[in-house]
């Protein structure tokens, strides 16, 4: 990979990913960044063994049980097979305007599933069957595109898939996440010469500043 | 040191018993692990569930797993508490989302890639060590989870090696060197949130 990832979920997140608290769409966008960031998996095997250590200490709480019946009713049952080989899964690509994108792991199965593409401009989303809370879609933004100046009305995490999106504050490429929160506003766009695929996981809808708001209101169904 | 009522845990004993019982489904060495973490993942059942009949659940499913899958595990990869913590954490996940029962919706398997990345080569913390011994640092130390800041403190303080204090806290060496980094990424952290 000759981009290093540069924008990573933080300690907090990824603790909280690793013990299974978070919630499954904001998690599904931290297990992605981690798919294609080798910093975060190494971090996340360090916070596993932290996290198991606990659990398996010696002074860790016990709780007196009788397990008897559980232990003869468990090894009654029989074992699995080692598999012969680890099988892999197949390679889940998507297709957009004429363009075939890899998808990391953690998306294979969800990507397989995706809604149908709904297209803007140059803009076009597919929603994932993951969200319960947040709307969780694939984003495609064609090169030389911008999404007009908004505001964020809840959390929007965007994990940049394949290109880079630009915006104020700096140059997002493949495995960068980026968050967004109700105190942020920015203008996103791709290059002139290269498209983008995201994976957006939003909790609110976005909230166009600029232009005409009465054009703009479609726009932000749209998103969400 | 704690004072435990139970024989010492001999360091790579429970790879061992899982090998056990992988190799000839041997009752004796599941029987180990069985007495040893079934009550642990029922105390830390309660404490993710908050009520019994769900904790006892996560505890039935997690050994019926470590028992069946025993021949799927495979000690290069880590040591067999972080495989048996694993395995609960996503019989956890998973008990809530069934609860919502929609079956296309995110799962464990989505989310927890079980291992199969490339190992990384140890890259070198040369430079945070001569970072430890000024005192920017010094405030955000205690502020370390304890685990961290025990294994920081015999590192670095009393120059113990990695070898001594995994025998002396009774961990695998794979989590001293864990927390260590993790110590050192939190470190760094604080320090870039100074200066941004
Ligand atoms: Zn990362
Ligand atoms: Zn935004």
């Amino acid at each position: 990979m000759t981009h290093a990832v540069k924008y990573h979920p933080g300690m907090m997140l990824m603790e909280q990913y690793v013990e299974g608290t978070l919630a499954p769409d904001v998690a599904l966008a931290v297990a992605t960044h981690i798919d294609l960031c080798p910093h975060c998996q190494r971090l996340c095997q360090d916070i596993h063994n932290d996290q198991a250590s606990s659990l398996a200490a010696d002074d860790a709480p016990v709780m007196a049980d009788d397990f008897a019946a559980l232990f003869s009713a468990i090894t009654a049952e029989p074992q699995l097979e080692k598999p012969r080989k680890t099988q892999q899964r197949d390679a889940v690509t998507v297709n957009i305007n004429g363009r075939e994108f890899r998808v990391p792991r953690a998306l294979s199965r969800l990507a397989n599933q995706h809604g149908k593409w709904l297209q803007l401009g140059g803009v076009a989303t597919a929603k994932l069957p993951a969200g319960d809370k947040m709307h969780v879609s694939l984003l495609y933004i064609d090169k030389g595109t911008e999404i007009p100046n908004h505001t964020h009305l809840g959390l929007e995490m965007t994990l940049v898939l394949s290109g880079t999106i630009c915006d104020e504050n700096g140059e997002y490429g493949a495995g960068d996440l980026l968050i967004n929160t109700p105190a942020d506003t920015h203008t996103p766009h791709t290059r002139a010469d290269e498209d983008c695929l995201c994976l957006s996981v939003l909790s609110a809808p976005l909230k166009f500043n600029k232009g005409l708001t009465r054009l703009l209101n479609p726009l932000q169904q749209f998103f969400y | 040191m704690t004072i435990s009522a139970e024989p010492h845990i001999r360091s790579g004993q429970w790879e061992d018993s899982l090998n056990f019982v992988a190799l000839n489904a041997d009752k004796a060495a599941y029987a180990e692990l069985f007495n040893y973490f079934a009550p642990r993942l029922k105390a830390f059942g309660m404490k993710m569930f908050g009520n019994e009949q769900q904790a006892l659940e996560m505890v039935q499913d997690t050994m019926l797993n470590v028992w069946k899958k025993a021949r799927l595990f495979d000690a290069s990869r880590g040591c067999a508490s972080t495989w048996i913590f694993t395995i609960a954490r996503n019989v956890r996940f998973d008990m809530l989302r069934k609860k919502q029962s929609r079956k296309d919706d995110i799962s464990a398997d989505d989310l927890w890639a079980d291992g199969d990345y490339p190992e990384l080569e140890e890259s070198s913390s040369d430079q945070w060590e001569t970072m430890l011994l000024s005192e920017k640092l010094a405030p955000y130390f205690d502020a370390l989870p304890i685990a961290q800041r025990l294994v920081m403190q015999k590192v670095y303080l009393e120059e113990k090696s990695h070898q001594e204090v995994a025998e002396e806290l009774d961990i695998p060496l794979g989590t001293v060197k864990s927390r260590i980094r993790l110590a050192l990424d939190r470190l760094r952290e604080a320090l870039d949130d100074t200066r941004s």
